[in-house]
Formats: C-alpha cells, structure tokens, sequence
C-alpha cells in the first residue's frame, strides 16, 4: 500500500498524464475504504477486481474470488431464486440497483448488508461491467431489532397491563380504544396471568376506554365468558354514565357480568367473593 | 388398546372425575355413562370434572360437558369444572358453550372448597 502511495506520488511528481494520477488516486480511495467494500463485475457478474476492504467485509482474498460469479456472496436460497441475475439486469436497465438483504462471508457467517450495483457503459453505452458497493449493516440491524423486540413488550405490557392487587385479585386498567385485537389479548393475557397466580377474581377497568360500541361490548362478554371457564370470575368496573347510556340504548345485555361505576366499590365486590372483609381498625388506644 | 381413560373417584361426599389430554369420542360418552351411574351408587353433594389435563376441546365434548351437568343437577348434585386451561376455555367460548348451572372452579383444590360452601348454603 505505501508503495503504492510512494509510486504514484512520484509519478504525480514527474508530471504523469493527469488521467492516469486520477485513476490512481481513485484505486487509493477505493482501497483505503474502511466500510465500503468496492469491488467490480463483470457484465455476467463474475468478481474482476477485489479491494482490501471487501477482504475484511467478506473473509476472501482476491486471488480466491476473482474469476467467481458474485453469487458466492449470496445465501443458497437468494442465488437458487436467480436474485443475482435479476440484481444485475435492474442494474443494467436502470443504471443503478440497491438492495438490503442479508449475504454470506467466507466462513458461512451472515452479514446484513447494503448492496448497490451501478451499471458502467462504454462511449457506445453498452454494458462493460459494474460496480458493487455494499456495507456490513449489522450492527444498525441488531440495533433496529433490539428496539424493535423492546417497543413490542412495552406495547404489550401498555395494552394490556394485568396487576395484582390483592392475593387473589387481578385488575386490568385498560387505557383507550378497545378494538377487536386487543380485546383478543386482553383475553389471552388475563387468563394467562390468571391461572398463573391462582386469582379467582380480576377487576377490568374501563374508566380510560373512550367509548364502547356493540362489537367492543361482545368482547367483553366473551372475555368474561372465558375468565368463568378457567374458574375465576369478573367485575367491570368504570361504568361512567356515558357509557351506561351507551349500552342501553344499543340494546347491550351485560346483565350476567357484575358492573361497577368505580374501581373502589368493584374491589369491595371482589373482597366480598373472597369472603375478605375490610373494616376501620380499632384504635390501640381504645 | 392403550387408551387413556377417565378416572371416577369418590372422596368422601363429592366424585372426582378426572378427563385425560386428549380424549377421543368414546371417552366422551363414556363420561356421561361413568358419571352418571357413580351418581347413582353414591350418595354425594356433587362432582368436580378436572379438565386440567385437557388441551383440545370440540362441540362434542362441549355439549356432552353441559348436559352432563345438567342431568347431575337433575339428579341432585351439582357439578363444578375446575382446571380448564385457558386456551381451552377461549375455544369453548368461541363453541358457544353454555355453562347454564354449572359453576367453575381454577383447580380441584378451589373446586372442593366451592362445593363445600354452596351445600352448607353460604352463597345464595
């Protein structure tokens, strides 16, 4: 490499055709790339020039991949589909190809890569070959799962929170709109968590559910359905008058689900069915 | 023939009837037939169906569960199902089933203590 450099300083310096410094220089940029591996193709996709950092990205010398066809670099199933030649004739017809997918190194390791391949013309404007530019986005990958992984059981926990608030008493405060999936998780989880703890009662709070319409009501029923199944049972709490109102005139029967207007007297229900009873203490005193 | 069968077993006053994993038609029927002719050796307060072992539900076994019951209550008794997992208990709502008198229980441990209450008509 410092040969190299020393080489074409002193060509520079001897007053070389500029064409070939440019050329030169642009070798030197392409090989001290540090996280884009350049290499060229040619116009069938065989490997024709190979740089240092493509040996570090993909684990081949260039005395091993030169005369290789570049899907070498592809997983078995991507270079079976023909994705590599499809890569190329986008390239050709469109000038330029990107793409971001996972490829293979030397060792069978897997990278996350982004690829682009741009067609190279002649004067004539036929296809001499291409260059194919891709970078090691792994990290970025793990990174966007990791958070992806965290959003998911943040949402998870914030669409259906289940507590326990008392030996034996569950309570679900649901915040905002109740739609068909998560009324499925609502259930999946309350029975989950209910046969885990062994709580024979669980508190749904609606108080935060803007509104409830029949489909959401028949979620409901069926939710308390289930919970009965598993042996357990459910007090709806946070029946604001709206919502009173709203259930009547929809003609909604939740005459087999005991209702509450507020979280604290639904807990004294859920007391009374575990025969708990809460009282003012006695003052030591006395 | 190296089926799974139900197991009927009378503890003190309440049968304890007992369904393997994944019973087929026949074990079905010969739930109601068990059931029913324990019911009428013994004298006793009720049974508790332990459907904890049980991962697959169909209408069948649905149905067979509720009129089950409901010919126990005809016969005095009450029945309580206890043990029902929860991705069995979403399919039976899905099926529609229809518990009518039968009460529930989240084990057989709970079950016994629900049957004991009721008879000594604590609840209602």
């Amino acid at each position: 490499m410092s040969e190299a450099t020393k080489g074409s300083r002193s060509r520079a310096a001897k007053g070389t055709s500029s064409k070939e410094t440019s050329s030169e220089m642009l070798r030197l940029l392409v090989d001290n790339l540090k996280d884009y591996a350049i290499t060229m193709l040619d116009p069938k996709g065989t490997v024709t020039s190979w740089s240092p950092a493509a040996e570090r990205l993909k684990g081949y010398r260039s005395n091993e991949i030169i005369g290789k066809h570049f899907s070498t670099f592809y997983t078995p199933e991507d270079s079976a589909s023909g994705k590599t030649e499809r890569e190329l004739e986008i390239a050709a017809r469109e000038g330029r190809f990107e793409d971001e997918g996972w490829r293979i190194r030397k060792d069978g390791s897997k990278f996350w890569a982004n690829v682009i391949i741009t067609a190279l013309r002649d004067e004539s404007g036929k296809v001499i070959g291409f260059g194919k530019v891709t970078r090691d986005l792994s990290e970025r990958k793990q990174a966007e799962e990791q958070i992806r992984q965290q959003s998911r059981e943040i949402l998870e926990m914030a669409t259906v929170p289940v507590v326990q608030v008392w030996e034996g008493i569950l309570l679900v405060p649901l915040i905002g709109v109740l739609d068909s999936e998560r009324s499925q998780q609502l259930m999946e989880r309350l029975l989950e968590r209910i046969t885990e703890t062994g709580s024979p009662v669980a508190l749904v709070d609606i108080t935060g559910v803007p509104a409830i319409d029949t489909k959401t009501a028949q979620h409901l029923v069926e939710t308390v359905k289930a919970v009965r199944f598993v042996g357990a049972d459910v007090v709806l709490t946070g029946v604001r008058p709206a919502i009173a109102q709203t259930l009547v005139h929809l003609g909604i029967d939740l005459s087999t689900v005991t209702t509450r207007s507020s979280l604290s007297a639904g807990l004294r229900v859920a007391f009374a069915m575990m025969d708990l009873h809460v009282g003012a203490a006695q003052a030591v005193a006395h | 023939m190296n089926r799974e069968t139900i197991t009927v077993i009378k503890v003190r006053d309440v049968l304890l009837v007992t369904m393997p994993a994944d019973p087929d038609d026949a074990t079905i029927s010969a739930l109601q037939e068990k059931t029913l002719e324990a019911m009428e050796q013994h004298e006793v307060k009720g049974l508790i169906l332990d459907l904890s072992k049980v991962d697959t539900l169909d209408s069948y076994f649905a149905r067979t569960v509720t009129e089950t019951g409901k010919m126990v209550g005809l016969m005095g008794g009450e029945t309580i199902i206890a043990g029902m997992r929860p991705a069995v208990a979403i399919t039976a709502t899905q099926l529609g089933l229809n518990l009518g008198i039968t009460q529930t229980a989240l084990s057989v441990d709970e079950g016994l203590n629900l049957i004991g209450r009721n008879w000594r008509g604590f609840h209602k």
